[in-house]
């Protein structure tokens, strides 16, 4: 009986590496082609021997950080860091905040509310990019990096269904503990469910982190200076010859969002205060 | 704590709807402008230059990387230095859209656009009318690359632009990759340029002759689904885009005349190629494999000679020339020709054929003043200063680029004046400047890349057998352009 | 209403003259009842409004309605009016008219409150107090006002605009600075007079329910299964397994999309390790390819999307009560009976609303086959091909070929179609109206 159970344990660990490897197979080859190609010494796709370049050399790095004349790439690529960070910040704080209180207060306006927002998200979002860009001009607001700060920080509540229903899994018995003890409603979310929720915020910092940084169409519509593009815009705008340096700027855009996985991942996984939640 | 919140957006929200202007008001300063005849331009110039100020010119990516814009700005910052203007790069999307951004002061004060870009923006008043004819190029710019900037508004015509260099599809071919017996077998004429450069009928034969001696080349590859190199093989046989001299957007002119050889052609050719002539493959690939010889000849515009030059020096370079070996290598065997002539039947295996002209679509990319400057004077200064003999002769040396000018097409010489020529001679096409040639690219893209694929499919699946289908597949795709831009107006 | 007369009659009676001082200026009851900083506020707030008004919030109004009397022309120096700015900032004046409305009636009501504080013979409120009463007693308010008032502008006013300007004719030849008007249903009898417009806009639905649906819960469920995947206790190395979906996370979208486009075009590494084993080059996504493009579109929108689902999942994974699989455990529960049984409906139960909310991401999912398969119009379909999606068939028509109001309209049929089905979904949702049952 225990040795067959072993016997099993092992073909089900075995089968879990397997597809593991598998997984990570999948997502990694595209990677490491991208990663490679940008390694590539003739700088033209189409001189590869199947996948893979021929020769390899750091020559589209160094002209990605060099020959800015035309591509300024750094400038790019700390535009990209200004505006992802600030809506991160900005971002979360509002999505946090929006999902906390759909999730733990009654209130008139609330079920229309959470309708109104669902029914927005399905209007066709580049029908309204029109008005947001007039919107900008009325606001004086192009060729400003703050001005796409501000439109991602408005828009992120709108994302707030996630992070509502991670608070929904907090036991409301928690709050009403501590409401006993004469906590206030912002005592409580501050010193009570905020601690708790340690993943969730992780998760939405990294989402609001992430679009900003890897968005296209919002930046080339309001940014007209090519100093003040953003990695996605610029990279658009290069020459169709220029495929290395091209995969060289994708590889070092996601450098950031890989580093702030590995600094975030225990907050994420770990972050939950295991005692506390058995209600 | 809400108060304050409430009154600090107030306040934000207030102090920036001041600081925008509100349309309206004071509009009856309207001097007309008494336009009487051609090309009178606006009344804002006056001749009068506005000084210490600077000027803001978009120019396209290619000026800018290889230096010359830099040149430019420099010598005229130098020549208007007493005045006190400075003209910069703009800094700018090189396809920025002059109606988007311009009403709201985010457009540049001079643009270098091609010509239908600019007269779409002419249609709605975006650019300024200009005084052409006091111009000094004026005499020395073909008549048919001004009209590419003319037009009617209220019974006068105005010119918008200033021409700089014509745009067509060139003939790109490796000299050091004809058979090495070309001068006996593949130049009929005797005329020292190989029949390949000089007829389609003879470029098919080398391209299927080529392909079959080493399976992995070619001879002349190109993507057919652009529809910018593949409608001239159409114009040539009597298709046209717009009725009237391409104003009329309610007639199509596609699938007129023998249209349908022009398909046929086009598929023939790329029963030559591979696969890859269906997608942008070769559109992409084409200056590293004409490098490498796996292709023979390809087309593409001119400006772009300067890459598939660097490309092939390298190439040479990686087989062991010295750098300067190659570079006088790659400018020897590097040839840029205007498109060989086509059969009248449309066979391009018929021995002995009449041939005709290829006609190609082309465009021509000249300077225009955007209506939102404030410095109109400052910039029709920066415009004549660029388009100046001495400027288009070192932009046509450091771009490539073939001059609208004829002093500077001439002193330029080869292929600048075979294009001038050309253009001159009418075989240049030139795309429509009105708005509804937006609608022609994507139905026109389709059908050739099903003529593309129809090549590669089995047999039975065959959609183009004979010339009554090409017929039907262009009345198809002309039909397409018609529904796009009627049926919704 | 004469009812509401006889309310507002009476509260008139009965209101002090401090309220009624503040029935006409902002602030006035306040700053007489003592609270002098909170009148003021009040008093600040009234003129600033005003002056907005008066600068150019009524002519904004007015503006709403003419759209624009003088035609600009920049040839003659004309500057004239641009109708859709004068739109644009037409809706915005009413928002801040609602705004106004609103705090005008907070200042009314904080006056009558004060009033009946005294008449009740109490002390007014500190501010300090009303400050905590009011971070407590209406947290929710204190919270939602920023993002309300941002989405308001930027999302929600960008929506109105567009809904708005399918009852204009603005698009084709009548852009700026040419003058828009009002047309009324115009654009929608035309939706209905074009024949050919009503085949292939089923067609399109019916592949883009599919589409949505499909790509929705392959997405899910890939996620769901890799967070499930990486939790069990067998395995060593989580984080390193962890990476490599993240790594695909970290690369921008449209990256990947040209990166897998040029993958499976004919010169792309497939085809020529094909075409080098003797094959016949594939064309994966050529226009005769209508189902292994979209299958590739599925998986490759599968690809982009995974990553984060499995972030999520992960999160929520962790928020498990883990003594309820110790129960089950002693129970006997089986692995699979866990999964059905526990974790499935708890996470179904979190995400839920995101599962909605992902059904409609994919479904207006624009990117995917812009990029991957952009550019055909084929047979069967008006001015589309059979892979696009209703959004992408929007954009053709109304972004391509400039018809603004006609593709208003049409996002007003497809938004009204598709908001129905996926409330429908939702309020009947357990997350929407049993939102305690895992609390």
């Amino acid at each position: 009986m225990k040795k067959k159970k072993g016997f099993w344990h092992g073909m089900d660990v075995c089968v879990t590496y397997v597809l593991l490897f598998a997984v990570a197979f999948v997502f990694f080859f595209p990677c490491l082609w991208l990663i490679l190609a940008s390694f590539s010494k003739s700088g033209s796709i189409y001189s590869f021997d199947g996948f893979f370049p021929t020769e390899y050399s750091l020559a589209s790095f160094r002209r990605l950080f060099t020959d800015t004349a035309l591509y300024d790439y750094p400038q790019w690529f700390f535009n990209t860091l200004f505006v992802a960070a600030g809506s991160c910040v900005i971002g979360s704080f509002l999505v946090i905040l929006t999902a906390y209180t759909m999730s733990r207060f009654e209130f008139k306006a609330r079920k229309p509310l959470m309708k109104g927002t669902m029914v927005l998200g399905m209007f066709p979002s580049f029908m309204g990019m029109i008005a947001v860009y007039l919107l900008m001009t009325q606001f004086n607001m192009i060729n400003s990096l703050w001005g796409l700060i501000l439109i991602y920080s408005a828009g992120a509540p709108l994302q707030y269904l996630t992070q509502k229903g991670f608070f929904d899994t907090i036991p409301k018995a928690i709050n009403e503990a501590a409401r006993i003890d004469g906590a206030t409603s912002f005592q409580i979310f501050t010193k009570i469910n905020l601690p708790l929720s340690k993943p969730i915020i992780v998760y939405t910092a990294l989402t609001s982190f992430t679009w900003p940084w890897s968005d296209f169409i919002l930046p080339k519509l309001l940014l007209k200076k090519r100093e003040l593009y953003t990695v996605a815009v610029g990279l658009m705008a290069l020459d169709e010859t220029e495929f290395a340096r091209f995969a060289a700027g994708s590889v070092f855009i996601a450098v950031p969002i890989v580093i702030l996985y590995f600094v975030l991942v225990k907050n994420m996984v770990n972050g939950m205060a295991q005692g506390a939640v058995k209600g | 704590m809400k108060k304050i919140r409430v009154v600090m957006i107030a306040v934000l929200a207030f102090t920036q709807l001041t600081g925008c202007g509100a349309a309206g008001g004071n509009a009856q300063q309207a001097e007309s402008s008494q336009a009487t005849g051609t090309a009178a331009g606006s009344s804002v110039f006056d001749g009068e230059l506005e000084e210490n100020v600077t000027i803001y010119v978009l120019e396209n990516d290619t000026a800018i990387s290889k230096g010359y814009f830099d040149e430019l700005i420099e010598a005229f910052n130098e020549a208007y230095a007493e005045y006190g203007i400075t003209a910069v790069d703009a800094n700018m999307d090189q396809y920025l859209d002059l109606a988007n951004d311009g009403p709201y002061g985010y457009g540049p004060d001079v643009l270098y656009q091609a010509n239908d870009v600019i007269m779409q923006y002419a249609e709605d008043k975006h650019i300024y009318p200009l005084p052409a004819e006091q111009l000094e190029c004026y005499e020395l710019i073909d008549e048919s690359a001004w009209d590419a900037y003319r037009i009617e508004v209220d019974g006068s015509e105005y010119i918008c632009g200033v021409p700089v260099n014509v745009q067509a599809p060139m003939l790109y071919y490796r000299a050091d990759l004809l058979p090495e017996d070309w001068e006996s077998a593949w130049d009929e004429n005797g005329n020292q340029v190989p029949d390949m450069a000089e007829s389609w009928n003879a470029m098919y034969a080398w391209s299927l002759q080529r392909h079959e001696e080493d399976s992995t080349k070619y001879g002349y590859m190109k993507s057919l689904y652009d529809t910018y190199f593949s409608s001239g093989f159409l114009f040539s046989y009597g298709a046209y885009v717009f009725g009237e001299n391409n104003t009329d957007p309610s007639h199509i002119g596609l699938a007129a005349g023998e249209a349908e050889k022009g398909a046929w052609v086009l598929s023939q050719l790329a029963s030559a190629m591979s696969e890859e002539c269906i997608d942008d493959t070769i559109t992409a690939n084409a200056y590293s494999k004409l490098a490498d010889g796996t292709y023979f000849a390809t087309i593409s515009t001119p400006d772009v000679y300067s890459t598939f030059f660097d490309e092939l020096v390298m190439a040479y370079e990686g087989e062991g020339m010295s750098e300067e070996e190659a570079k006088a290598a790659a400018e020897e065997n590097l040839v840029m020709t205007t498109l060989p002539m086509l059969p009248e039947s449309g066979d391009l295996t018929e021995e002995n054929p009449t041939l005709i002209e290829s006609k190609t679509m082309g465009g021509i990319n000249g300077y225009a003043v955007s209506a939102y400057t404030e410095y109109p004077n400052d910039c029709l200064a920066f415009i004549e200063f660029a388009t100046s003999y001495e400027m288009v002769v070192k932009r046509s040396e450091m771009l490539g680029i073939a001059p609208a000018r004829q002093d500077a097409a001439e002193t330029a010489g080869g292929t600048s004046e075979l294009l001038y020529q050309s253009l001159a001679d009418g075989n240049i096409v030139l795309m429509p400047s009105i708005k509804e040639v937006a609608q022609l690219w994507t139905p026109a893209e389709t059908f050739f890349t099903d003529v593309a694929k129809d090549v590669f499919r089995s047999e039975s699946e065959r959609k183009y057998k004979d010339l009554e289908d090409f017929r039907a597949g262009l009345e198809n795709m002309v039909q397409q352009i018609h529904d796009a831009i009627f049926t919704l107006q | 209403m004469k009812d509401i007369f006889q309310r507002m009659k009476d509260g008139w009676k009965t209101s002090s003259k401090q309220v009624k001082l503040s029935m006409f200026i902002m602030g006035a009851g306040q700053f007489c009842y003592g609270k002098r900083a909170k009148g003021i506020l009040f008093f600040l707030l009234e003129l600033c409004i005003l002056y907005y008004f008066f600068s150019r919030g009524f002519r904004d109004i007015a503006g709403f309605f003419t759209l624009g009397t003088t035609e600009a022309d920049a040839w003659l120096g004309i500057e004239g009016d641009n109708s859709v700015i004068m739109l644009l900032m037409g809706i915005f004046a009413w928002i801040v008219l609602a705004v106004f409305i609103t705090l005008y009636r907070l200042n009314i009501r904080d006056a009558l409150r004060m009033q009946r504080r005294l008449e009740q013979g109490k002390q007014l409120e500190s501010y300090r107090k009303e400050l905590s009463r009011f971070l407590d007693k209406k947290f929710y308010v204190a919270a939602l006002t920023l993002p309300v008032l941002g989405v308001l502008v930027f999302n929600v006013l960008p929506v109105v605009f567009m809904i708005l300007i399918a009852f204009t004719n603005y698009g084709g030849d009548i852009v700026p600075p040419r003058l828009v008007d009002w047309v009324g249903l115009a654009n929608f009898r035309k939706l209905l007079a074009l024949s050919q417009f009503a085949p292939t806009f089923f067609r399109i639905l019916g592949w883009n329910i599919l589409w949505a649906v499909l790509s929705t819960a392959l997405n899910y469920f890939a996620g769901l299964g890799l967070a499930l995947l990486l939790e069990k206790d067998c395995v060593k190395g989580k984080a390193f397994f962890r990476a490599f979906p993240v790594l695909a996370y970290a690369i921008p979208g449209f990256i990947t999309l040209l990166a897998f486009k040029f993958m499976f075009s004919y010169g792309g590494p497939i085809n020529q390790l094909i075409v080098g084993n003797g094959g016949m080059a594939i064309g994966f996504l050529d226009l005769d390819a209508k189902w292994t493009a979209r299958l590739i579109g599925l998986l490759v929108n599968c690809w982009i999307s995974t990553p984060s689902i499995m972030l999520l999942a992960t999160g929520i994974l962790a928020n498990r009560d883990k003594s309820l699989y110790e129960a089950a455990e002693i129970d006997g529960a089986g692995r699979w009976k866990q999964f059905s049984k526990l974790t499935l409906p708890f996470m179904l139960f979190s995400t839920l609303p995101v599962l909605i909310s992902q059904f409609i991401g994919n479904f207006n999912n624009f990117g995917i086959f812009y990029f991957l398969r952009g550019g055909l119009y084929l047979d069967g379909y008006f001015l589309a091909s059979d892979t696009d999606l209703l959004i992408n068939w929007l954009y053709n028509l109304s972004i391509d070929n400039n018809y603004y109001c006609i593709g208003a309209a049409i996002s007003i049929v497809i938004f009204i179609i598709t908001s129905i089905l996926s409330l429908a979904v939702y309020v009947k949702s357990p997350s929407y109206r049993e939102e305690d049952t895992f609390q």
